[in-house]
C-alpha cells in the first residue's frame, strides 16, 4: 500500500513540476494598446470646420520626409 | 492574440520603419519578412539614388543620349515617372533634375553647402524618356537628367511591403514608411485599418489629423523641411513651368492613394500650385483625396479623405 502512495505522489510531483515549468516558458503576450483616435470637428463661428485631434494612437506619422542625421 | 513587429533603420536618406501584424507563434516568420523589405529598399536604392556614383539612374543620367542597362526597378519607376507626367499635364516632370542642381540641391541633403542659385541652362520640361523593359535599358535625351527621389521613396516602400508580405505570405498585414512615403496592407494588430498621422508643419510634434487606411499609400510634399540656400530660403519642389523653386503652393499636402508611388507624384504635383488648382485636380482623380495645408488659414481637406473616426461636430457658435 505505502508502496501504491509513493507511486502516486511521485505522478503528481512530476506533473507540478511539468505544470511550473510550462507556465514558466509560457510566451509573454505584448498585444499593442487598442487603437482610440478621437478627433473632434469644431464649427466655428464664421461657420467654418476646422479638424482637432484630442487623443490618438497611430502606426505611422506622414510628414515631408525628413532628413536622417546622426 | 496579434502584436506588430517593427523595424526601424536608415536608408533612402531617411528613417525608415516596416512593420508587421504577427500572431504569438510569428515571431521568427515576421522578422525573416522585416528582413526582406529592408532588402528590397537597399536594392531600389542601388537603383534609384541619384546620390549613389553606381546606381543605375547615375549610370543612365551620366550616359544620356544613348541607351543605357538598367534594372527593372528603375525601369518600373521611370514608368511611373512618365505616366504621372503625362496624367498631371506636365506638373509633376522627373526631369527637373538640371534645374534642382542649378538651384543648389547637387548633393544629398545633409552635406549641401551654401552656394548662390542658378538658373538652369537651356531649360526646357519635358524631355524624351524612352524605356525598352524587353532589353532593360532606356535612353534619355542628350542634355537631360532624371531625378527620382520623390516618387522612388513611394515605389520602394509599395515594393517593400510586397517583397515582407511575399516572404511570410501567413502574415496577416504590414506597414512600410519611408520618411513619411506610406504603403499599407492587409489587417492591423487590432484588426481593423492602418491609422496614419499626418503631421501638424505649423506645429511641430503636433498630429493634425489621422487618417485610416485598409490599403494603398500615403505621401506628404512641403516646402516645411528640406530647405537650403541662403537662410534656407530655397526648397527643393521645382516647378516645371519656370525651372526654379516653385513661388506659388502650400506649406504642405498629404496625398492619399491607391499606391504610395502615385500618392507622392500627386503629392509632389500639388505642392506647386494652388488650392483652386489642388480641388480642381482631386476632383477630377476620384481615386485620389488631400489634406492641403496653407502657410496660414485652416487646413482643406480634398476629397474622401479617410480620416479616422468616430468624428463629432462642436459648434462654438
Amino acid at each position: 500500500m505505502q508502496r501504491i502512495w509513493i507511486v502516486v505522489m511521485s505522478v503528481w510531483a512530476m506533473l507540478a513540476i511539468v505544470a511550473v515549468l510550462a507556465w514558466a516558458s509560457h510566451p509573454v503576450s505584448t498585444a499593442s494598446p487598442q487603437l482610440a483616435p478621437q478627433q473632434v470637428v469644431v464649427k466655428g463661428a464664421n461657420g467654418k470646420q476646422h479638424l482637432v485631434v484630442l487623443k490618438s494612437s497611430t502606426h505611422a506619422t506622414t510628414a515631408t520626409s525628413a532628413v536622417a542625421r546622426g | 492574440m496579434s502584436t506588430l513587429s517593427r523595424i526601424k533603420w536608415r536608408a533612402v536618406g531617411t528613417t525608415c520603419t516596416a512593420a508587421a501584424t504577427t500572431g504569438i507563434h510569428d515571431e521568427l516568420r515576421a522578422r525573416v519578412a522585416l528582413e526582406a523589405a529592408q532588402e528590397e529598399v537597399a536594392a531600389c536604392e542601388r537603383e534609384l539614388s541619384r546620390f549613389d556614383s553606381d546606381s543605375d539612374l547615375t549610370r543612365l543620367n551620366a550616359g544620356a543620349g544613348s541607351w543605357q542597362p538598367v534594372g527593372r526597378r528603375l525601369l518600373e519607376t521611370l514608368r511611373l515617372a512618365l505616366r504621372a507626367r503625362e496624367d498631371t499635364g506636365g506638373r509633376f516632370d522627373p526631369t527637373v533634375l538640371p534645374a534642382l542642381v542649378a538651384a543648389g540641391y547637387d548633393k544629398s541633403f545633409e552635406l549641401l553647402e551654401e552656394r548662390p542659385a542658378e538658373h538652369a541652362d537651356g531649360w526646357c520640361a519635358g524631355a524624351t524618356i524612352e524605356l525598352d523593359h524587353r532589353r532593360g535599358r532606356a535612353r534619355l535625351e542628350p542634355g537631360t537628367a532624371v531625378d527620382l527621389g520623390g516618387i522612388g521613396k513611394g515605389y520602394a516602400a509599395r515594393c517593400a511591403l510586397d517583397a515582407m508580405l511575399a516572404r511570410a505570405p501567413s502574415l496577416p498585414g504590414g506597414l512600410v514608411d519611408l520618411g513619411g512615403d506610406i504603403a499599407v496592407r492587409g489587417e492591423t494588430p487590432e484588426g481593423g485599418p492602418w491609422h496614419v498621422a499626418v503631421s501638424d508643419p505649423r506645429r511641430p510634434g503636433e498630429t493634425l489629423a489621422v487618417l485610416a487606411l485598409a490599403e494603398g499609400g500615403v505621401a506628404t510634399s512641403g516646402r516645411d523641411a528640406r530647405r537650403f540656400g541662403p537662410a534656407g530660403s530655397l526648397h527643393h519642389l521645382i516647378d516645371p513651368e519656370t525651372g526654379e523653386p516653385a513661388l506659388a503652393g502650400p506649406l504642405t499636402v498629404t496625398v492619399v492613394a491607391p499606391d504610395a508611388a502615385e500618392a507622392e507624384a500627386h503629392a509632389t504635383t500639388l505642392a506647386i500650385g494652388s488650392l483652386a488648382e489642388a480641388e480642381a485636380h482631386i476632383a477630377a482623380r476620384p481615386h485620389l483625396a488631400a489634406l492641403y495645408v496653407p502657410h496660414a488659414g485652416p487646413p482643406t481637406p480634398l476629397g474622401a479623405l479617410p480620416l479616422e473616426t468616430p468624428r463629432l461636430v462642436v459648434s462654438l457658435a
